[in-house]
């Protein structure tokens, strides 16, 4: 086969990861705009979830990059679906924050064969459940794991 | 499984992208050839039928554990029924749901959790090769079969 390397990734798939590098880039400012309303144990729960998204985000612009896209920015700014102005809305956030990762990671392996990519979702949407799970447990969400996680 | 999907893994995953070959369409393992295997579904329905029995039966074996169990007695259950239905859509019959099953073997939390932990594992190994239209759900399975056994850990 005389294909480029790029070739396995088709413009849906590079889409669909543009889209979860834009839901990492909102997560990590939610989880910038919670850890000022937070108090302990859960802004370093919130740290701890940052940095994990952070790494990730890294990851994605990598791979964009070398599939030849340009990475998508993040926003000045994000609005938030309530206001935060105290602990209890700062986690809810962080729950909104999970709970859009995990949506835009399902989307992404829906867009993609590729199994390097089929892995790296995979284990993104679990993570992204487990974050979600404990803020759901903290905001007192029930039932604290989504029966299906990601599912639009 | 921590050990399997750990974050170095993760990342030669990712990185590996642009150094895969060309597309997959034409050797899918979703071919004609492989229509007469069994639908990989119908197992991971089995497990979530066997999952929701044995959360049942250690809630009665142990009340007090219904607060933690219950949650993931009903997310199984709700498992069953949609994968039964995918298995159904794409058989191209109506869903025939199977009889819920009694719990085998001892009904401990323990058991309980190396179960849904199995069930997450295989799960996870079917939506790697799931096709467009039924990974959303088998990755959805995996994802909430491994953060309940996490849970329970």
């Amino acid at each position: 086969m005389t294909q480029t390397p790029t070739s396995t990734i088709d413009g849906r798939t590079t889409q669909a990861l543009q889209a979860t590098l834009g839901a990492e880039h909102a997560a990590l400012w939610c989880y910038s705009l919670a850890v000022a309303f937070l108090v302990e144990p859960q802004q370093s729960q919130a740290r701890r979830d940052a940095d994990v998204h952070r790494e990730l985000r890294g990851r994605i612009e990598q791979s964009l990059t070398q599939l030849g896209q340009r990475p998508v920015s993040a926003q000045p700014a994000y609005a938030t679906p309530q206001p935060v102005t105290d602990p209890a809305s700062a986690a809810r956030l962080a729950v909104v924050a999970e709970t859009d990762c995990q949506t835009s990671w399902r989307a992404l392996l829906e867009q993609t064969t590729d199994r390097g990519l089929r892995e790296a979702g995979l284990k993104a949407l679990t993570d992204a459940t487990g974050r979600g799970a404990r803020w759901r447990a903290v905001v007192g969400a029930t039932p604290v794991v989504p029966v299906f996680p990601g599912r639009p | 499984m921590a050990a399997q999907v750990g974050p170095r893994l993760t990342r030669r995953a990712l990185l590996a992208v642009a150094l895969l070959g060309p597309p997959l369409a034409a050797c899918a393992p979703a071919g004609p050839t492989q229509a007469q295997a069994p639908d990989p579904l119908i197992a991971l329905a089995d497990a979530a039928r066997a999952d929701a029995a044995l959360a049942a039966a250690v809630i009665a074996a142990t009340p007090d554990l219904a607060v933690r169990v219950a949650p993931l007695r009903d997310a199984r259950t709700e498992h069953a029924a949609a994968l039964d239905s995918e298995v159904a859509r794409q058989a191209r019959r109506s869903a025939t749901p199977a009889p819920p099953r009694a719990a085998t073997g001892a009904a401990t939390l323990d058991a309980l959790r190396r179960s849904v932990a199995a069930a997450g594992e295989s799960a996870r190994q079917a939506a790697l090769d799931s096709d467009a239209r039924r990974v959303g759900l088998v990755a959805s399975v995996a994802a909430c079969c491994t953060t309940y056994a996490a849970q329970l850990g």
